[in-house]
């Protein structure tokens, strides 16, 4: 097995970051190049472990050099999909990692200033990187000319107000600035007008931890760490009935089946896989058969009609109703749609409404048509993805699990 | 100059239109509800989706720019779908109170609904989400939030051409409604726009809800007097009433229309329009009047003096100049104003609030006449017995003329606006219910159109100086409007 790239036994000091060789590929980076940096990047295969799995090299390529004025750099830590507890983790037990990661990607850009974006609900975390980032900034890591290199950086963090669409990089850009926050049109791309109208990047905390590792041991070790297009290692979120749920890094690549088994120690005695949300709440639902069978990485899970998304693994065993399931992410997803767009706006709170009918027995079978028609409506009608997000887990239950709809429908309602 | 396809037609634009505009350049009409010419792209109606081959998703038209090679569908089946539910979501929570809304005949959701739908409601009327009903935000508007369908116009208009920003979207999701921003009020000068702008019955105008339906209305293109700036607008009427004006969008002047333009139609139907003259705040038939007026005039006719009006067509101030040189042959005359002209607020209330001030300067070239600061001394002297003018000028030199006690012979539409001192009040019709040439502040000359007709015994200010003259004995011949432009050279 690999040794663990970003969640360490208790690196969160200094002292310990350092003993395993914490800001040394900060000073290597200051003498490299900006584009040699972006290339041993696009080397390894990094990609955005936000959600999206966007390329990270290519996504800080798409900066243009010869820009004038400011650029930025933001750290999306508003950690908010249901399932998801990575960023979370890797903050309380490897900061440093993330602030390394992040002068390093500033220096591949060209930003003076960063900013870490944050959950509004993780005070005690936001204090605690307030201090790594006091830390790093005393020993010359951030701040004006760093390790005499001449390169400055300045590093900021700031809460969010607890919107879970703060967590859309454009809609986290305008509540940045002090706007609602909402989805931009695009194009333009943050790549060229992001923040303050400037040429931004954001990156996940994830991807911007692993960068430093990157840099050391250069892009070709971290993606044949991966699979295929997906390079290196990937935080995954365990939680259900398994007997350790629990924050696991492991290489893109592996079987689902070995990360139940092995490291969480499979199900609850009593307890059957009946499905699993592979990647968050918004990606779309595997079957027991059909996890069992898929690998973890990008390719993988795409080819398995589902996605990667942002590791957030919910195990489903068959006392689960997934009507019910449904319901409370339908009644989630209504509450955060930000209302701009039409088909998010008013079809998030109609399906909720169709599912409060199922799950109160007093839908009738069109009902679960009119669910899946709806759903279909939504997708890929919206500026950003909170109305697929939606409308793509409402298919894969109402497809894969239509008999405990279809019961429902017929009356039989669960636990009444 | 990207050249793309557009359901087959091939069209060449310049470089950073858009879809929806290349599409309007062949014609091709794409539905649209946040969409606005003059107002930033917001793209959240999802109305105006097309289908762009090789792109996976379909695009807003109203925001992707066209781009060279692009093969653009506004009509295949995927459009279509998109359009049809698009416009299913908007209904759903819509209270559908078509029978008791305003809007109706001209809302934007049921014209679409019988062009894209035309499909039962999926949606039971009780899940509907509620919100607030009518309420008056603003001396002007009604804002409905149940019939809102958050497109945002209002919020992009009062930030972006008022720059006041009253309004905002509040919360979330389904249960966002449009509502003012905490200690501000609807009274920008330019309020009526919301209720042009808002697609649906969410904002409607105070004034003219519930008057008529809105199909019942005929419109004429005419101009807005309201002040030098002369706004081209529709005058909407039926049956003789004028009911509301609405900005006629053009590239010379105007987009809009302000709130004080729209409700110059108000005078002519207000309870002192003047139908019939006034002789010392007595009423009576014009001829009448005229006999009496004419009489006065007589008294004294080397002591009888006229003013002209920027506030008067340029035919009108005509007609006084020969009332003056060919009637009453004095020298005692007037047609010299000035007055500092352009735009007082960047978008369209001029600083000169008379709509003919520039139009008076081709008077003044034909008929000469002395300067408003010696006419003005004239008066002061007690040389003059009486006067002859219209209302709004008359303001102009009232101290001048109550000081040497002259005689009044006002022409004034509303009794309110004349004098009370004035011996004689003249009614005249107005123009909306007459044609008169204006000149505005940009040296654009234009002529209203008459939308109404004027009451029984009512006539074009131009037809009781020629009947006025006559009684005095001189016949000018102004037997219409062009005649009393003879002479009268507008460069």
């Amino acid at each position: 097995m690999t040794d663990n790239i970003l969640l360490k036994n208790n690196i969160a000091g200094l002292e310990a970051y350092f003993a395993c060789g914490g800001y040394k590929p900060l000073k290597k980076a200051l003498g490299m190049k900006p584009a040699e940096i972006i290339e041993e990047v696009k080397k390894s295969n990094l990609r955005g472990r936000g959600g999206a799995g966007f390329p990270t090299g290519l996504k800080w390529s798409l900066v243009p050099p010869d820009a004038l004025g400011q650029r930025y750099l933001v750290c999306n830590a508003d950690e908010g999909e249901p399932g998801t507890f990575k960023d979370r983790e890797l903050i309380l037990k490897n900061p440093h990692a993330l602030i390394e990661g992040m002068t390093i990607a500033a220096c591949a850009i060209g930003a003076a200033h960063g900013y870490i974006y944050i959950r509004g609900e993780f005070a005690a975390e936001t204090e605690f990187l307030n201090k790594a980032i006091t830390e790093a900034r005393a020993k010359g890591f951030i701040g004006k000319n760093i390790l005499g290199s001449g390169f400055n950086f300045e590093l900021f963090t700031h809460r969010g107000a607890g919107a879970y669409i703060c967590g859309e990089e454009t809609a986290l850009l305008e509540s940045l600035e002090g706007f609602k926050g909402q989805p931009r049109l695009k194009p333009p791309y943050p790549a060229l007008k992001g923040l303050f109208s400037s040429p931004t990047v954001i990156n996940n905390v994830e991807t911007l931890a692993a960068v430093p590792s990157i840099i050391e041991r250069g892009g070709e070790w971290y993606a044949a760490l991966g699979t295929g297009k997906s390079g290196g290692t990937k935080l995954f979120c365990v939680s259900g009935p398994v007997n350790k749920p629990g924050v696991y890094e492991l290489p893109l690549g592996t079987a689902f089946k070995d990360l139940l088994e092995v490291n969480c120690g499979g199900m609850k005695p009593g307890k059957v896989l009946k499905a699993v949300i592979p990647g968050g709440s918004s990606t779309p639902v595997l079957t027991a058969r059909e996890a069992s069978a898929v690998k973890l990485d990008y390719e993988s899970l795409a080819a398995a009609g589902s996605m990667l998304g942002s590791g957030g693994v919910i195990i489903i065993d068959d006392t689960q109703c997934m009507v019910r399931l449904l319901q409370v992410l339908a009644r989630f997803y209504h509450h955060e749609s930000c209302g701009q767009c039409t088909p998010c706006r008013e079809g998030c709170g109609w399906l909720e409404k169709i599912l409060n009918r199922l799950e109160e027995g007093t839908a009738s079978h069109r009902d679960i048509d009119l669910l899946y028609s709806v759903a279909e409506g939504m997708t890929g009608r919206t500026i950003c993805a909170l109305a697929d997000a939606m409308a793509l887990p409402v298919m894969s239950f109402v497809t894969k699990f239509r008999g405990e709809f279809e019961a429902h429908a017929a009356g039989r309602v669960c636990g009444k | 100059m990207p050249k793309l396809t557009i359901d087959g037609k091939s069209v060449e634009v310049p470089a950073g239109r858009t879809l929806l505009e290349a599409a309007q350049l062949l014609g091709v009409y794409i539905p649209r509800y946040c969409y606005h010419p003059k107002l930033s792209i917001s793209g959240n109606c999802r109305m105006c989706l097309v289908e762009v081959e090789k792109s996976p998703k379909l695009v807003t038209a109203c925001s992707t720019e066209a781009a060279e090679g692009m093969t653009v569908l506004t009509t295949s089946e995927r459009v279509i779908k998109a359009r049809r539910e698009v416009l299913e979501f908007l209904l759903i929570n819509h209270p559908l109170d078509c029978p008791v809304c305003d809007q109706a005949g001209e809302c934007g959701l049921q014209d679409y609904y019988m062009d894209y739908s035309r499909q039962k409601s999926r949606f039971p009327a009780a899940d509907k989400v509620q919100r607030q009903k009518r309420r008056a935000v603003g001396p002007y508007l009604m804002l409905d939030n149940e019939r809102c369908i958050l497109c945002t116009r209002c919020v992009r208009f009062c930030a972006e051409v008022t720059k006041t920003s009253e309004l905002e979207v509040m919360e979330r999701a389904d249960h966002s409604f449009i509502d003012l921003k905490e200690g501000k009020a609807l009274d920008n000068e330019y309020s009526l726009n919301l209720a042009d702008l808002c697609p649906v019955g969410a904002f409607t105008s105070r004034d003219f809800r519930f008057k008529t339906r809105v199909w019942f209305l005929k419109k004429t293109p005419t101009i807005c007097l309201g002040c030098a700036t002369g706004c081209e607008i529709y005058a909407q009427h039926n049956e003789n009433t004028l009911y509301r004006l609405l900005p006629r969008p053009n590239a010379e002047t105007n987009t809009w229309l302000c709130d004080h333009g729209r409700m110059t139609y108000k005078t002519v139907r207000a309870g002192d329009r003047l139908n019939k003259a006034l002789i010392r705040r007595g009423l009576i038939d014009l001829e009448p009047a005229l006999r009496e007026a004419a009489t006065r005039l007589d008294e004294f006719k080397d002591a009888a003096a006229v003013l002209g009006s920027p506030w008067l067509s340029a035919e009108d101030n005509a007609a006084l100049g020969r009332l003056a040189k060919d009637g009453l042959k004095t020298d005692h005359y007037c047609f010299d104003f000035s007055a500092e002209q352009g735009i007082k607020d960047g978008i369209l209330i001029n600083k000169d609030s008379a709509p003919n001030t520039a139009g008076l300067k081709a008077v003044k070239s034909a008929y000469g006449g002395l300067a408003l600061e010696d006419f003005t001394t004239l008066l002061a002297g007690g040389k003059i017995k009486t006067l002859v003018t219209e209302a709004n000028a008359y303001g102009l030199v009232k101290a001048a003329a109550a000081a040497a006690r002259v005689r009044l012979i006002i022409f004034a539409l509303n009794r309110g606006e004349a004098p009370a001192t004035a011996h004689a009040v003249l009614p005249y019709a107005s123009y909306f219910e007459t044609a008169g040439t204006f000149v505005n502040y940009q040296g654009l000359r234009r002529a209203t159109a008459a939308a109404v007709e004027p009451q029984p015994g009512v006539w074009p200010l131009w037809a009781v100086v020629n009947k006025l003259a006559s009684y005095s004995g001189a016949e000018l011949h102004i037997d219409c409007g062009e005649a009393a432009l003879e002479g009268i050279n507008f460069k």
